[in-house]
């Protein structure tokens, strides 16, 4: 049961929310209007009513359980990739080191971005400063040390996303099939790589107009 | 295979090359060295102890235990006690002989030493880890017993009179319960599942037999019973989908396939299942 619940959370509301996240970020993929937009959806965001309510009731608490819980599993794993090498079993291992690293990872990004709770770092909210969000996140990724642990973290997030939705389809009882779970796990594997690609783009968006494409595809 | 030339010269060595894996190595080849890790008492601490035995084509892990039985000498000619395990069918049916050969959990007789030299030289042998170690390589796994009582792994009979001719299956579900039938209870699967640990998880073998009751036409009727058997703390959902189960399962049982049935079952009865109370 709660074990269910935590696999559901992945998806609905946290899933959900990554897509929704890749998508306001992606408004400062604009060679030309980039910053913005991006400052424009931070601010639309912010103008949500009852946007606290709902930050905490489909964000934070899910994400604190899934955490929890997830390393609650964690902890009673007991990993044997060497004497068992197949693919599968790495992947099991990996969602557990991926979403170890998740835990810091996004206990980092935000106390950083959401509250600007690290002193010496920043102590600007990006949330509450509509105006300047692009320019505090721009000003951190020009410090290369931050650029890669972000690049780091959006590795991982990406793996245990897309790693993820193929556990809740078989956990679920909705792919059972030994064919339908191969082809499941490559458009999860595809899925995964597209996310990632569009992400790093719009990573290097707060560092160069359009990031990594340049705006190619505008 | 140079030597492949110098045999076929007398007729007797030609047939017995037929029946050698490696021919190659039987010319050379006088002895097996085997480390074992043994155990005197339940509870004392482990220790390995290196064994080599005669070399003899088509050897397997149970003759090599027999002659060390015979003759237990270590390696370096001193005198031990000599080394336990278990045994039974002798042709991979029981699965009582199920040890950790080379690092993998296998069973000891159909372990061939001609391929396991090829694996690893010396060959080690270890006891299973997930269950409790009795002595050297003996393993108590009547855990997995009460397992199959905790699922209710049997269909129901209410009575000794003739109840006539069971209901039909299709062909497609006789295979398939067919292949689920095969278990013999032997624990490579819990071994190698990353998740199966003491009673944290109650592992795939029981689910398996969940899968193989709940098709039968008379054990659907006492499937609830199964599915809450599955459904507790040590149930189901602690599965982790590494799936090696199925990959060292040595009956080839899909117990994957078994999990993800059982998936939907559960979901389904602990969604809908109290609106029926
Ligand atoms: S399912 Fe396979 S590996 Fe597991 S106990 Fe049965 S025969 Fe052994
Ligand atoms: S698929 Fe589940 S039962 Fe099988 S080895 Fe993995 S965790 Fe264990
Ligand atoms: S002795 Fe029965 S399986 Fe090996």
């Amino acid at each position: 049961m709660l074990r269910k619940l935590h696999q559901l959370s992945g998806i609905v509301p946290l899933g959900a929310f990554l897509l929704e996240h890749l998508y306001t970020n992606s408004k400062a993929a604009h060679p030309e209007r980039g910053v913005a937009d991006f400052n424009q959806a931070v601010a639309d965001l912010q103008a949500i009513p009852y946007v606290l309510f709902i930050e905490i009731t489909f964000i934070f608490i899910p994400l604190l359980y899934h955490a929890v819980y997830g390393l609650f599993i964690t902890w009673e794993t007991r990993p044997n990739n060497l004497s068992y090498p197949y693919p599968r079993n790495w992947f099991y291992t990996i969602q557990r080191i991926t979403g170890i690293i998740l835990f810091f990872f996004i206990l980092f990004h935000l106390l950083n971005f959401r509250f600007g709770l690290i002193p010496g770092l920043n102590e600007r909210a990006v949330a509450h400063y509509p105006n300047e969000a692009y320019e505090i996140v721009s000003r951190e990724f020009q410090m290369l040390p931050i650029l890669i642990i972000y690049i780091i973290g959006i590795a991982s997030t990406v793996w245990h996303f897309a790693n993820g939705i193929w556990l809740f389809l078989v956990d679920w009882g909705i792919v059972i099939g030994e064919r339908a779970q191969r082809v499941t796990g490559y458009a999860c594997i595809g899925f995964g790589v597209l996310l990632y690609v569009l992400w790093i783009n719009v990573t290097f968006a707060f560092l160069r107009p359009g990031g990594l494409l340049g705006g190619l595809l505008y | 295979m140079s030597t492949h030339t110098d045999r076929t010269s007398s007729t007797e060595a030609t047939a017995d090359r037929s029946y050698t894996p490696a021919p190659e190595r039987q010319s050379e080849r006088k002895f097996v060295d085997i480390r074992i890790k043994r155990r005197d008492r339940p509870g004392a601490e482990q220790r390995w102890e290196d064994f080599s035995v005669p070399y003899r084509p088509n050897l397997n892990i149970i003759s090599c235990l027999m002659d060390i039985q015979k003759n237990p000498v270590t390696k370096d000619g001193a005198k031990t006690t000599p080394v336990v395990w278990d045994m039974n069918c002798l042709e991979q049916v029981c699965g009582i002989c199920t040890m950790i050969v080379n690092g993998k959990v296998r069973q000891s007789c159909s372990a061939l030493v001609d391929q396991l030299l090829k694996e690893k030289d010396p060959i080690t042998l270890e006891p299973m880890t997930k269950f409790p170690n009795v002595r050297d390589l003996a393993v108590d796994r009547s855990r997995m017993f009460e397992h199959l009582k905790q699922v209710k792994a049997w269909i129901e009979i209410d009575g000794t009179h003739d109840l006539g001719a069971g209901p039909k299956m299709t062909q497609d579900e006789v295979a398939e319960r067919y292949a689920y039938s095969r278990c013999m209870t032997c624990g490579c699967c819990l071994e190698a599942c990353p998740q199966y640990d003491e009673d944290q998880y109650i592992g795939p073998q029981a689910i398996a037999q969940v899968r193989y009751q709940n098709m039968h036409p008379s054990g659907k009727m006492t499937r609830d019973e199964r599915l809450e058997g599955i459904m507790g703390d040590d149930g189901i959902t602690n599965c982790g989908n590494a799936q090696n189960c199925v990959r060292v399962c040595p009956m080839s049982i899909p117990l994957t396939k078994a999990i993800y049935e059982e998936n939907r079952e559960t979901i389904l009865h602990g969604l809908f299942g109290w609106l029926k109370r």
